[in-house]
C-alpha cells in the first residue's frame, strides 16, 4: 500500500456528471482528483476514433446541457454547438422539419398542427423552465418544517409558488392539471396523432421504462425541455464537451487519473477518509464523490456503512435499462425521399405517432424487443466537417425500448437481432442504407451497463419517474447528495435531477459538499 | 421461494391456530383450558389457578412453554459482524456460551424489538425475540456470507423459573448446571441447550432444543420437579405480573415495536426507554447509529419510567400528572405486586419527568368498588431499578431454594 | 305534478351521491327536488330484480367507502340499511392452487408462508405502509379540497391545514408518501414481495375501475382508494348490503323523503336552464319544467356540461378542461343467477373463502397483457376478474339453495375495436357474447361447471353502463383516479369545490373530491358547499377529522 498526496475531494467516474462536480470544486480551490475506471474519460458522452472515423460512442447529441453549469464553468468559448432541427419521419413520405417549436413539411408546406404544436411545445417549455430552478439545486429538505431553520429550503418552494401565482390563474391551473398527467392524453387531446404528435411524445420517454400513456410523462417532458428543448449538435462530437468540462478541471488544477477503479472507501468513525483502489493503492482525501450509480456507489461505500433500511430501498432503485446504441458506419451517405442533402444532417426521428411508440413499449415490458422501435438518428459528419476526414460517415442511432433483461438474455445472437430490427426499420425510410454500410456497432443496454458502469445501462442511471424525483431520488432520504457516510457524495445521474448531458447533478453535488463544508 | 400449492398438495387449513410440541402436556394440565393466542400458537393463559401460579415462581419452581418466540438462527463467517450490525450493543462482547439482552433499532432510531442473542459459537448465534424479524434479518444479512434461518417452528423452548428450578435440573441428572452464572449458555446435553436466563426476575434457566425432544425434556422435569420442588406449569398471566415486578419492558405495550404500527411518531429510542447504556457508538456502524447520535444529541423526548404508586389500586390505564393537573404521560403496564407489596406501575412521561424532574408525580386511578366508580389521585414515586429484586437470582453456584 | 313548480333546490340524478345532497339540503329545510331517468334510484348503487326470485346488484356489488360518518348523520340504518362485513378473499392460480387472505393476522401468515417466508414479514410491512397512507388521506375525504390558485381565506386555511398535515409525517413519510402516491402497483409490489401470485392477489385493487395498467404510474393510489375505507372502524375491510347496494340508496331515499323531499321519477333532465350566467332551473326529457336557484347535478361533470348545458353558456376553458377530463370505460360485468353453488376443486369444502372476493390472475405480467388488450381497444383476452358470490352471506339474494354470483371484469373498452375501427357502436349480441365467453373461460378455470350452473346471465359492458346508469363511457367512478385528477383538479382545476362557472349549478357526483366508489363524500361535501353560499353552512354536521384519521 503506498500513500500519495492527500486530496479535498476524491471524484469517482470521469462521466460528464463527474467532471463537472470536479471543475466546480477546483474552481472554488479544491483539490480535486478524478478516478475514471476506463482508459477513457467521458462515459457516456465521448467519441471513438473506429481507424479514423468519429464515432458517438453512446450519446450523440446535446438536448439539455444546462446554461448555469456552462457559465460558471466558463464552457461557452470551449464548445460549439451547432443546433439541429428535427425531421419526424413519416412513413408516408410526408415528413415533418421542427425547428424550434415550428413545424413544416419537409417540402416547405404548412402542417395542419402546426399552430396547436407550438402552442404546446411553447407551455411545456414555459413549464419547464419555471421548474429548472428547482432542478439546479439540491432537492428541498423538509425536514426543518416551516419553522426559522427550515426557511433556507422552503425558500426556492415559495419562489415557485409565487411564480406560478405570477403566471396567472389560467396558466396555474393549467400547469396543476397537466403537470402529473401523461404525454398521450396532453398531446391527443388537442392533435390528430401522427408523425407531430409522435415527435413530441417521444421526447417525454428517450431513456425511460414508460410510454406515452404512463402518468408522469409530461413531467419528464417538461424536464427535457427545461433549457429550451433545442437539440444540438457538438463540433468535434460529443466527446468534446467532456473534455471541455474536463479541461477547466484541470487547469484548476485538478489531477485526471484514467485506468484508475475506486475499489473502496476507507471509513474510519463513520467517516471518508480515503479510496482503496483496485490495484490496492490507496489515497487519502476528506471527501469522496461518485457518479457511479446509486446502488454501485452504496457498493463502494460499503453496504455494511449503510442503514438496512437504506440499502433496501437501493436495491429496489428501479434502473431497467430501456435504449440501445447502434452505430452505423457507412461507405456513403443514404437518401431518404423528399429529404435534401442539407435536411439529411438533421435530428432524424422514427416515431410516427404516439400510438406507434406506446406499442413498441408494450414489448418491453415482457422482456421483448419491438419489431418496430423509436429511433432517433443523427449523421454528425454532415454537419461537422471536422469529423469528416476519413470519407466514411456515420450514422448514430439511439435505439428506444430494448430490454435491458431481454428474454433469454444478450448474446450475438440477440445483438444481431438488434442490429437487423434497427436497420430495417431505418431502411424503411432509406432503402438504399443497406448497401451503404461499411460496418455496424450495436450496444445492447446490457452493454453499455458494462462499458460505462452505469446501473442497468439507463440513460438517467435511475429511472426518471416522479417516484424516483427530487426529495426522493435516487431513494428517499439520501436524495441530497450526501450519501450516508460522513463525506461521501452522490454526483452522477442518480442523484437530483437526473439524466441527460446536463452536468447538473455532478455541479449541485459539488456546491452541496462545499456547503456542508465536507472538503475544509 | 416454493411452487404455488398444487391440486395434490395436503389441504392445509390456515386458519387454525397450531400448537406447540408441547401440547400433549400443557392441554393437559390446562383445567381451565384459558387460551391465548401468542404468535399464532395457542398458549396457555392460566392452567389452573392464577394466584396458584404467581407465587409458584415466587416460591418453588414452574414450567413455561415459551415455544412461541421468535426463534433466528444467524450463522457462517460474518455471523458476528450481522448481529452487530443489526443490535445496538457489542456482540463481540458476548462470548461462546453466553447470552446477551439487546435492543435494534430502526434508521430512524426507533426500536424495533428486544430480545436475547444466543450466542452457540464463534460464528453461530440464535437472536430470541417476540416480533417477527425474518425479512429484517434477511435485508441486514444481504450482502454478507452467513445464513440466516428461522427456527421458530423447529426449535422449542421451556422456561423453568423459581427458588427451586435449580434443585429440579440438579434432581433430573444435568450435569455442572451449578457452575452455571447469569446468562450463561451450555450444551447440556447432545442437542439440549440450557441457558440462565428468563423473564421473571427470579433464578431460572430456559431450554432450546429440536421440537422431536420436547415432551422428553418436559416429562424428565416433571418427575424430578413434582414432588420435592413444587413443580407447576404457569401462564402468561402469571408471567406478566412477574416480568412487571423485574420491570422489563414488553413490545405492544411498554413501547410500540417500529415496524408494527401504522401510526407516525410512536417510536421510541433505547434512551427513552431506559436503555441508553446498552448503545455502543464505538464498535462500527450499526442501524440506527447515525440517528441515535442526533437523539443523543437532542435529547431523550420521554422517559419510561417505574413508579411506585400510593394506594392499592392498580394503575391501569391511567393518565400521569405533575403539580395541579399538568398531563405528562400514561401507565403502560401496572399491577399490585403480592411479593414486594407495592403497587407498581412501568409508565411512559414527556421528558424531562421522570429524568430531572421527579416531584409531585400523581397518577389518576379509577376504582370500580360493587358498581360504584372512584376517582382517586394517588401520588407516584419514580424508582429505579427493579421493583423485585432478590440475591438468589444471581447466586452461584445456586441455592437449593 | 306541476309543469312549472318551484323548489328551492333541485337535485339530477338519484344516485348515492345525488341522495346524499338531497339528504342534506332538506334537511337544512330546502324544498328540494330529485329527479332520476329512470323507474327507480339508486343510479349505480341498485338492486334489481331481473330475474324472478333473484336480486342482482348490477352496478356496484359491495360496500367498504361509504362514509360512517354520512351512515350515522342520515340515520341510515333506521332506514333499513344493514352492512354485513365479509372475510376472507382467493386468487387462484391456472394451475389449480390458490392463494387466500385471512382477516386474523397470524392466519394469514401462515398462508402466506405457503409461498415464500420472506413475502409473509413483507407483507406486514407493505400493510404498514398502506394503512399509513389511509390515516393521512380519510380526514380529507370530507373535507372540501382548496384551490391553490386563490387567496380566499377558506382556500389558504385549507392548504395550512394539508401543508401541517404532510409536515407532521416528518421528511421520511412524506419521501414514502410521494412514492406511493406516483408509482405504480406493480412496482410497489416488486419492491415488497417475490411471489407472482400474491403480487397478482394484492394487484387487483390498483386497477378496478381504472383505465390503467398494474404497471402504469399511479396505481399504488387507485390500491388506496380501496383500501381507505371501513366497515365499523375496520380500516380496509369490506362489506355487503343486506337487500343487494339498492339497500344504501333506499335508505338514503327513505331518509330524504322524511325530510320532506320530494322525488321524480321516469323522466331526466334534457337541459339545465340557464339565464344570465344564472341557472333558473330544469327542463325534463318529457317537456316538464322546474325551477330553483340552486340544482345540483349528480351527473358526471362530461355529461352535465358537454350533454345538458350548451357549451356557448360556459367560458371556452371551462368547456376546455371539461372534455380534456378522463372518464373511460374499462370495467364491465357479468350478474348471474346460478342454480346451484358452483365446484371449486382447488378449494377445500365449505371453506370461509367463499364469501370473499375471488380472482384469478397469477401473474402481474398477466395482468399488464390484459391492459395492454384494452389500450388497443378490445376486452382482455384474459381478464381480470373480481368475483363474489354474496347469497353465501346475504339469504335474501336468491331462493333457498340458489345463488347470485357478481363478476366484475377488467379490462373491457367503451370503444371496442372491431377490424381496427374503434367505436361503442361496435357492441352487440355478438360481440357481448365473445366478451362474457372470455370471462366464462376464466371463471372456468375456477369453478369448471359453471357454464351448467347458469340460470340467467346479465352481461353489461361499459356501453350497457353508459346507457342505464348515465355514467359516461361507463365509468365507474366518474372520472379516472389519476393523481393528475384528484383534489383540486378533480373535476376541474378552479373548479374543485363543487361549484361550475353557472351560478348555483354545482356538481355533486364522483367526478369531484374525493371521487368514485360509492362513499357519499361528494354529496355530503357538496351539500356543505351549498348550504354555505346560501348561508345555512351552520346546519351541516363538523365532521371530526379525529375520528377519520
Amino acid at each position: 500500500m503506498s500513500h500519495s498526496d492527500k486530496f479535498d475531494v476524491i471524484v469517482i467516474g470521469a462521466g460528464h456528471n463527474g467532471l463537472a462536480a470536479a471543475a466546480t470544486l477546483a474552481k472554488r480551490g479544491k483539490k480535486v482528483c478524478v478516478l475514471e475506471r476506463t482508459n477513457a474519460i467521458g462515459g457516456m458522452a465521448q467519441s471513438r476514433d473506429n481507424d479514423g472515423t468519429s464515432v458517438p460512442y453512446i450519446a450523440h447529441l446535446l438536448h439539455n446541457l444546462n446554461p448555469t453549469v456552462v457559465k460558471e464553468l466558463g464552457l461557452s468559448s470551449a464548445i460549439k454547438l451547432k443546433e439541429l432541427p428535427t425531421i419526424a419521419l413519416d412513413p408516408d413520405g410526408r415528413h415533418i422539419e421542427i425547428a424550434g417549436n415550428k413545424a413544416q413539411y419537409t417540402d416547405g408546406s404548412a402542417h395542419p398542427d402546426a399552430a396547436i404544436y407550438e402552442e404546446i411545445r411553447a407551455r411545456i417549455i414555459k413549464f419547464g423552465q419555471l421548474l429548472e430552478p428547482m432542478a439546479a439545486r439540491t432537492a428541498p429538505d423538509l425536514s426543518e418544517g416551516a419553522s426559522f431553520a427550515g426557511l433556507p429550503e422552503l425558500m426556492p418552494l415559495a419562489k415557485l409558488g409565487l411564480k406560478m401565482k405570477l403566471m396567472g390563474k389560467k396558466e396555474m391551473r393549467e400547469f396543476m392539471r397537466i403537470a402529473l398527467s401523461n404525454v398521450y392524453d396532453l398531446i391527443l387531446d388537442d392533435m390528430e396523432d401522427g408523425v407531430l404528435a409522435g415527435s413530441l411524445a417521444a421526447d417525454s420517454v428517450w431513456g425511460m421504462w414508460t410510454g406515452p400513456r404512463s402518468p408522469g410523462t409530461v413531467l419528464s417532458l417538461m424536464y427535457r425541455y427545461c433549457t429550451g428543448g433545442q437539440s444540438s449538435l457538438p463540433i468535434g462530437g460529443m466527446g468534446a464537451i467532456s473534455h471541455a468540462i474536463a479541461d477547466v478541471a484541470k487547469n484548476n488544477g485538478a489531477q485526471i487519473r484514467t485506468n484508475s477503479a475506486a475499489e473502496k472507501l476507507v471509513v474510519e468513525d463513520d467517516q471518508v477518509t480515503g479510496v482503496v483502489l483496485k490495484d490496492g493503492t490507496t489515497i487519502e482525501t476528506k471527501a469522496v464523490m461518485s457518479s457511479a450509480g446509486a446502488f454501485q456507489s452504496m457498493m463502494i461505500g460499503g453496504h455494511e456503512n449503510f442503514d438496512v433500511e437504506a440499502v433496501r430501498r437501493l436495491r429496489n432503485v428501479r434502473s431497467k435499462g430501456t435504449t440501445a446504441k447502434v452505430n452505423i458506419v457507412l461507405k456513403d451517405v443514404p437518401e431518404i425521399a423528399g429529404l435534401s442533402d442539407s435536411q439529411m444532417a438533421s435530428r432524424l426521428l422514427i416515431a410516427p405517432s404516439a400510438y406507434y411508440i406506446e406499442q413498441a413499449f408494450n414489448a418491453i415490458k415482457y422482456g421483448e424487443m419491438p419489431p418496430a422501435p423509436v429511433i432517433e438518428a443523427v449523421i454528425p459528419s454532415l454537419s461537422d466537417t471536422s469529423i469528416a476526414a476519413s470519407g466514411k460517415h456515420v450514422l448514430s442511432a439511439v435505439v428506444q425500448y430494448i430490454p435491458y433483461y431481454l428474454e433469454g438474455g444478450w448474446n450475438d445472437k440477440a445483438r444481431n437481432k438488434l442490429t437487423k430490427i434497427v436497420v430495417d426499420t431505418l431502411s424503411k425510410y432509406a432503402p438504399d442504407l443497406r448497401d451503404k454500410i461499411d460496418y455496424t456497432e450495436t450496444l445492447s443496454p446490457a452493454d453499455i451497463e458494462q462499458e460505462t458502469g452505469a446501473p442497468g445501462g439507463h440513460w438517467h442511471h435511475c429511472e426518471f419517474s416522479t417516484d424516483q424525483m427530487l426529495a426522493v431520488r435516487p431513494v428517499n432520504l439520501l436524495a441530497r447528495y450526501a450519501f450516508g457516510i460522513k463525506g461521501f457524495y452522490l454526483c452522477g445521474a442518480s442523484a437530483h435531477p437526473g439524466g441527460d448531458v446536463s452536468g447538473l447533478a455532478g455541479r449541485n453535488s459539488a456546491l452541496q459538499l462545499i456547503k456542508d463544508g465536507a472538503a475544509s | 421461494m416454493r411452487k404455488p400449492a398444487k391440486k395434490t398438495e395436503k389441504r392445509f387449513t390456515p386458519q387454525k391456530t397450531q400448537t406447540t410440541p408441547f401440547h400433549p402436556r400443557t392441554n393437559q394440565f390446562n383445567l381451565m383450558q384459558n387460551w391465548d393466542d401468542w404468535a399464532g400458537y395457542l398458549a396457555a393463559n392460566v392452567y389452573e389457578s392464577f394466584e396458584k401460579e404467581y407465587f409458584a415462581i415466587r416460591n418453588q419452581s414452574t414450567l413455561l412453554d415459551i415455544s412461541p418466540m421468535c426463534k433466528y438462527r444467524i450463522k457462517g463467517p460474518d455471523a458476528r459482524k450481522v448481529l452487530d450490525r443489526v443490535v445496538i450493543r457489542n456482540v463481540k462482547k458476548i462470548r461462546t456460551g453466553r447470552v446477551g439482552y439487546t435492543l435494534w433499532c430502526d434508521e430512524e432510531g426507533m426500536t424495533i424489538d428486544d430480545g436475547t442473542i444466543f450466542r452457540f459459537g464463534k460464528q453461530d448465534f440464535m437472536l430470541l425475540c417476540a416480533e417477527h424479524m425474518y425479512s429484517w434479518l434477511q435485508d441486514a444479512a444481504w450482502g454478507y456470507d452467513v445464513e440466516v434461518i428461522d427456527e421458530s417452528h423447529n426449535i422449542c423452548g421451556l422456561a423453568l423459573q423459581g427458588p427451586t428450578s435449580y434443585s429440579v435440573i440438579k434432581e433430573a441428572g444435568f450435569k455442572g448446571v451449578e457452575t452455571m452464572k447469569p446468562f450463561d449458555l451450555r450444551e447440556v446435553e447432545p442437542g439440549l441447550w440450557l441457558s440462565r436466563t428468563g423473564y421473571t426476575g427470579d433464578l431460572g434457566y430456559e431450554f432450546l432444543t429440536e421440537n422431536k425432544n420436547a415432551l422428553k425434556l418436559w416429562d424428565r422435569l416433571w418427575k424430578a420437579g413434582r414432588q420435592n420442588w413444587g413443580l407447576i406449569p404457569i401462564g402468561l398471566e402469571a408471567l406478566e405480573l412477574v416480568r412487571l415486578e423485574t420491570g422489563f419492558i414488553a413490545p405492544g405495550v411498554d413501547f410500540q415495536a417500529a415496524h408494527a404500527v401504522s401510526r407516525v411518531g410512536r417510536g421510541r429510542t433505547p434512551f427513552e426507554l431506559g436503555f441508553g447504556k446498552l448503545v455502543d457508538f464505538n464498535k462500527g456502524h450499526f442501524n440506527g447509529r447515525r440517528a441515535l447520535l442526533e437523539h443523543q444529541k437532542n435529547g431523550k423526548r420521554y422517559n419510561l419510567v417505574k413508579l411506585d404508586i400510593e394506594d392499592k389500586y392498580p394503575a391501569d390505564s391511567s393518565y400521569v400528572y405533575v403539580g395541579k393537573e399538568k398531563h405528562i404521560g400514561f401507565v403502560t403496564s401496572a399491577a399490585w405486586s403480592p411479593t414486594t407489596k407495592r403497587n407498581i406501575a412501568l409508565a411512559e412521561l414527556e421528558a424531562p419527568y421522570g429524568d430531572t424532574i421527579r416531584d409531585g408525580i400523581w397518577v389518576e386511578v379509577y376504582v370500580d368498588k360493587e358498581g360504584k366508580w372512584y376517582r382517586i389521585n394517588a401520588k407516584a414515586t419514580v424508582v429505579d431499578g427493579s421493583f423485585f429484586s432478590n440475591p438468589r437470582t444471581r447466586q452461584t453456584p445456586p441455592g437449593p431454594f | 305534478m306541476g309543469k312549472h313548480d318551484k323548489y328551492d333546490a333541485i337535485v339530477a340524478g338519484a344516485g348515492h351521491n345525488g341522495l346524499t345532497t338531497a339528504c342534506y339540503l332538506a334537511k337544512a329545510g330546502l324544498k328540494t327536488l330529485v329527479i332520476e331517468k329512470n323507474d327507480m334510484i339508486g343510479g349505480a348503487a341498485i338492486s334489481r330484480e331481473l330475474y324472478e326470485g333473484w336480486t342482482y346488484s348490477n352496478c356496484s356489488y359491495v360496500c367498504s367507502l361509504l362514509r360512517q360518518e354520512v351512515i350515522r348523520d342520515l340515520e341510515l340504518p333506521r332506514f333499513g340499511l344493514q352492512v354485513v362485513p365479509y372475510q376472507g378473499s382467493v386468487s387462484f392460480h391456472e394451475d389449480g392452487g390458490y392463494f387466500s387472505s385471512y382477516d386474523d393476522h397470524h392466519a394469514f401468515r401462515r398462508e402466506v408462508a405457503r409461498f415464500s417466508e420472506k413475502d409473509v414479514d413483507a407483507y406486514d410491512r407493505y400493510s404498514q405502509l398502506v394503512m399509513r397512507q389511509c390515516r393521512f388521506i380519510r380526514p380529507f375525504l370530507l373535507r372540501t379540497a382548496p384551490d391553490p390558485t386563490t387567496l380566499r381565506p377558506r382556500d389558504i386555511g385549507e392548504l395550512i391545514f394539508l401543508a401541517k398535515r404532510i409536515h407532521d409525517l416528518g421528511q421520511k413519510e412524506v419521501g414514502e408518501m410521494v412514492r406511493f402516491w406516483t408509482m405504480s402497483v406493480g412496482d410497489f409490489l416488486d419492491e415488497h414481495f417475490e411471489t407472482p401470485i400474491i403480487k397478482a392477489a394484492m394487484a387487483g385493487s390498483g386497477i378496478i375501475g381504472t383505465g390503467l395498467g398494474v404497471y402504469s404510474p399511479g396505481t399504488a393510489y387507485v390500491l388506496l382508494h380501496h383500501y381507505m375505507g371501513d366497515v365499523d372502524g375496520s380500516i380496509g375491510a369490506w362489506g355487503f348490503a343486506r337487500g343487494a347496494m339498492g339497500a344504501i340508496t333506499k335508505a338514503l331515499g327513505a331518509a330524504f323523503k322524511e325530510a320532506g323531499g320530494e322525488i321524480t321519477m321516469g323522466s331526466g333532465v334534457n337541459e339545465f336552464l340557464i339565464k344570465n350566467g344564472k341557472v333558473s332551473g330544469v327542463a325534463l326529457d318529457n317537456g316538464d319544467e322546474y325551477h330553483a336557484p340552486i340544482i345540483a347535478s349528480n351527473m358526471d361533470v362530461k355529461r352535465t356540461v358537454l350533454k345538458h348545458i350548451g357549451r356557448e353558456k360556459l367560458p371556452a376553458d371551462y368547456v376546455r378542461s371539461v372534455e380534456r377530463f378522463k372518464i373511460r370505460g374499462s370495467s364491465g360485468k357479468l350478474n348471474i343467477a346460478l342454480d346451484s353453488l358452483p365446484k371449486f376443486p382447488a378449494l377445500p369444502n365449505d371453506n370461509l373463502m367463499f364469501s370473499g372476493d375471488m380472482s384469478c390472475s397469477s401473474s402481474l405480467q398477466n395482468l399488464e397483457m390484459a391492459y395492454d388488450d384494452w389500450k388497443d381497444g378490445r376486452f382482455s383476452k384474459k381478464p381480470f376478474f373480481d368475483m363474489l358470490i354474496p347469497s353465501r352471506i346475504d339469504p335474501t339474494l336468491a331462493p333457498p339453495g340458489k345463488h347470485m354470483m357478481s363478476v366484475f371484469t377488467q379490462y373491457c373498452p367503451y370503444d371496442l375495436n372491431v377490424d381496427g375501427v374503434r367505436s361503442p357502436d361496435n357492441w352487440n349480441e355478438a360481440t357481448k357474447k365473445a366478451f362474457a365467453d372470455s370471462v366464462y373461460d376464466r371463471l372456468e378455470i375456477v369453478c369448471p361447471d359453471i357454464r351448467d350452473r347458469v340460470l340467467h346471465a346479465e352481461v353489461r359492458t361499459p356501453l350497457d353502463i353508459e346507457n342505464e346508469v348515465g355514467l359516461t363511457e361507463g365509468n365507474i367512478f366518474q372520472g379516472e383516479l389519476t393523481f393528475d385528477q384528484l383534489l383540486f383538479n378533480r373535476p376541474v382545476p378552479g373548479y374543485a369545490q363543487y361549484n361550475t362557472p353557472i351560478d348555483g349549478l354545482f356538481i355533486v357526483g364522483s367526478s369531484t373530491h374525493p371521487g368514485g366508489g360509492v362513499m357519499a363524500a361528494p354529496g355530503a361535501n357538496a351539500a356543505r358547499e351549498i348550504l354555505r353560499r346560501i348561508g345555512k353552512g351552520k346546519s351541516m354536521p363538523d365532521f371530526n377529522p379525529k375520528i377519520a384519521a
